[in-house]
């Protein structure tokens, strides 16, 4: 008998099985009971609220998500690039520094990146209350940390030849640094650093959802009075806002600076520094007398979490991750393999904008009107709301992809689903899984949120221990997701490398 | 008595397990041009990063201006230049950019800065440009989009540009045509000081073909990272070349 050998293509396809266990406890735990508001949300996607209070109302959260989100993207670059540098081992090898600094602010970044901002969030609500500077503080936090892990991987990629060539002219270092790192930084700001406005936005709506402000309150309190009509005028609003920020970006040229601009572009850089370290030294000792009686009680309080109950919940939390990045990674390319034609493509990426336009929050709340919570429901909306982003990848790849074998296998007699999964998809699967590796990382993160949400995991246990301010539990519950990101990120890296 | 610029006394190299360079002993004397001869795989590289001091050797010693590599000032590190085979160009830069990379060693690293953001002077740049034959039209074009010639000029201009005492290249001549070659060997061979352009005084050069050996007066040949002969070049005979090819 011959051996079952697995190739890119079939491991693309092979999670949609999780579909099977989940569809079952979906269906068990089905109920008609919200099911008319279920109708209501929908129908209200196509009739939105539009009258001069709420358009003015719109406006005011508009305006709050985007200083909000603007400043948190804006800050966490221009850190995300000094330490991006400060974490490659090209500043160490000019500057002759030694690597034991470098491991230790990897491993700093490393435990930062890996607690989700929503929970950053959470925590530093209950310790400094309700405060406008807490979401910018919050979301800076972990994507200070992603943006230099990232920074830090291209200027890795700089070859020894490049710094050697460039250390034999012998100028000052400093010189044949900047010189060196210059290309990578720029370019990464283009392909990365400027998609993460339209990130920070969307991280700004999920902390609204948890009272930080902005669009994300104003959703939340909508659907908490089921005024889904209301609630749609702030979703769409924030699509609009979404595309604009995508469009303004696009066109964004950074090829031909001239004097004023490079100088207007530094004067940015050094007044954002100055201005993050006045602030944040302002944040501390403006509101010390407050904290530390909280901080305090972290060494008072006890932890009554039980080993076993611990357990299970670490294993439901990596349940979830897994679960919702098999749906990530299958669901997008067989539902895009079957309804393989023109006409289907509209509505399918129509959905596909929908549930990443829908923060997972919202989306776990609209589906729990005719379900109970459960770790099914909860791995659903993860997976959907990630097939959202990983379709979006793969239809942009598909569109630009040679169509010369699809054509080919079409001429030799195959179908058109066969033409497309051999002569298109197949030649995607090895970059889509690559991709898909790095997505899952951001999913064992995102874990935290369904969790506060739907009860489930340790997001749940998080929620419980920050309202009792339990801050043992807090921390026993933070180190063990730090642990699981840090592990699965160990985990996708050597899937990466394998892939690429 | 001629001055001693370099000095390699008994020079070995191995890489991973490998031989590369053994007992290698020569000295570059000011004025030299000297031409290095041999195979592909002879060693010509690694012998030229030992010369600029990128790579140290396993055994022996390497005498610059009579001191050692750690005991040279910025000052005198900055007197030897290098073309690169692979002529290391920085990606991403312009044409003019990569050339006043070139003059990193000798401005401060507010001239590094503002050659990044475009803004600084590119006037001695184009001196040197001119100088190599690169069309004006490609001064500010990505070095990405270059041809391979194109490129080979830039890496040329912008070792030219530091102004060095001894210049290493590792087959300069490469992605050249004729008429190029003819131009360029002469820029690199001939030390003067012509409309402000200044070139090395001492020179030594890997080189494939045999025509090109007109203008050097002394011939390194090297077989298997051995020495097999160094001798002025109007000596060398048939057998020479014969022994290293």
């Amino acid at each position: 008998m011959r051996k079952l050998k697995l190739n890119h293509t079939s491991i693309s396809f092979l999670p949609i099985i999780v579909c099977i266990p989940l569809a079952y406890q979906i269906l068990i735990n089905f109920h008609f009971g919200g099911f008319e508001l279920f109708q209501e949300f929908i129908i209200s996607a196509f009739n939105p609220e539009i009258n001069n209070e709420i358009i003015i109302t719109v406006f005011k959260r508009l305006n709050q998500t985007l200083v909000i989100a603007l400043f948190s993207w804006l800050i966490s670059i221009i850190f995300g690039v000094i330490f991006g540098i400060l974490s490659s081992n090209i500043f160490y090898k000019i500057f002759n520094i030694p690597v034991f600094f470098y491991n230790i602010i990897k491993f700093f970044l490393t435990i930062i990146r890996s607690i989700h901002e929503i929970i950053w969030g959470l925590v530093l609500m209950q310790i400094y209350g309700i405060n406008f500077s807490i979401g910018i503080i919050a979301i800076c936090i972990p994507y200070i940390a992603v943006n230099s892990k990232v920074f830090a991987e291209q200027l890795e990629t700089i070859e020894d030849k490049s710094f050697d060539a460039i250390n034999q002219i012998h100028g000052p270092k400093f010189s044949s640094f900047l010189t060196l790192i210059w290309n990578r930084i720029v370019n990464t700001f283009k392909n990365f650093g400027l998609y993460r406005l339209e990130c920070a936005i969307r991280s700004t709506v999920m902390l609204g959802l948890f009272g930080i402000g902005g669009l994300g309150t104003s959703i939340l309190l909508s659907f908490q009075t089921l005024n889904f009509r209301e609630l749609w005028t702030y979703l769409w609003s924030l699509a609009i806002l979404i595309i604009l920020s995508r469009e303004i970006i696009k066109k964004i040229k950074f090829n031909n600076l001239n004097k004023n601009l490079s100088i207007l572009l530094t004067a940015v850089f050094f007044t954002t520094i100055l201005f993050t370290f006045s602030y944040f030294l302002y944040f501390i000792f403006n509101s010390s007398s407050v904290d530390f009686y909280s901080i305090n009680s972290l060494f008072k309080s006890s932890s009554d979490l039980v080993f076993l109950d611990f357990l299970k919940l670490i294993i439901d939390t990596i349940i979830l991750s897994l679960l919702s990045t098999a749906i990530a990674i299958s669901l997008p390319p067989f539902v895009i393999g079957i309804f393989n034609n023109n006409t289907s493509r509209i509505p399918i990426r129509f959905l596909a904008f929908l549930l990443r336009l829908i923060p997972p929050p919202v989306l776990i709340l609209t589906l729990l009107t005719f379900n109970n919570p459960s770790l099914s429901l909860a791995a659903l909306t993860l997976g959907l709301h990630n097939a959202g982003i990983t379709s979006k990848l793969l239809f942009t790849n598909l569109d630009s992809q040679d169509k010369r074998n699809y054509i080919a296998m079409k001429s030799l007699g195959a179908s058109k689903n066969t033409s497309w999964l051999l002569g298109l998809f197949s030649q995607q699967a090895k970059s889509y899984l690559a991709y898909c590796a790095y997505r899952s990382d951001i999913i064992i993160r995102e874990t935290a949120i369904v969790g506060v949400i739907g009860s489930v995991g340790l997001g749940s246990q998080l929620q419980e221990s920050l309202s009792s301010f339990a801050w043992q539990e807090v921390i026993t519950v933070l180190i063990a997701y730090s642990i699981i990101a840090i592990v699965g990120e160990l985990i996708n890296g050597k899937i990466k490398t394998s892939l690429t | 008595m001629k001055n001693i610029l370099l000095e390699l006394k008994d020079i070995s190299y191995v890489k991973e397990k490998n031989l590369i360079l053994n007992k290698i002993n020569f000295k570059i004397n000011s004025g030299d041009k000297i031409a290095l001869l041999g195979k592909s795989g002879s060693g010509k590289t690694t012998l030229i990063s030992i010369l600029n001091g990128t790579i140290k050797p396993t055994k022996g010693e390497v005498k610059y201006f009579n001191k050692r590599y750690k005991e040279l000032d910025v000052n005198q590190k900055q007197k030897i230049t290098t073309i690169w085979q692979d002529l290391r160009l920085i990606e991403g830069l312009s044409a003019e950019q990569n050339v006043n990379c070139g003059l990193l060693g000798k401005r401060s690293f507010y001239f590094a800065f503002k050659n990044l953001l475009n803004i600084a002077s590119f006037k001695r740049a184009h001196k040197y440009m001119q100088s190599c034959k690169i069309p004006q039209s490609i001064y500010s074009k990505e070095i990405n989009k270059l041809s391979g010639g194109e490129k080979q000029r830039v890496a040329i201009a912008r070792s030219l540009i530091q102004e060095s005492e001894i210049l290493l290249a590792d087959e300069p001549f490469n992605n050249l045509d004729p008429k190029l070659i003819t131009l360029i060997k002469k820029l690199l061979l001939t030390h003067e000081n012509k409309n402000n352009i200044q070139t090395p005084s001492t020179g030594l050069v890997s080189l494939h073909r045999l025509d090109l050996l007109d203008g050097f007066n002394r011939v390194l040949g090297i077989k298997d990272g051995e020495i097999f002969f160094n001798l002025e070049r109007i000596k060398l005979k048939k057998s020479h070349l014969d022994e290293i090819y």
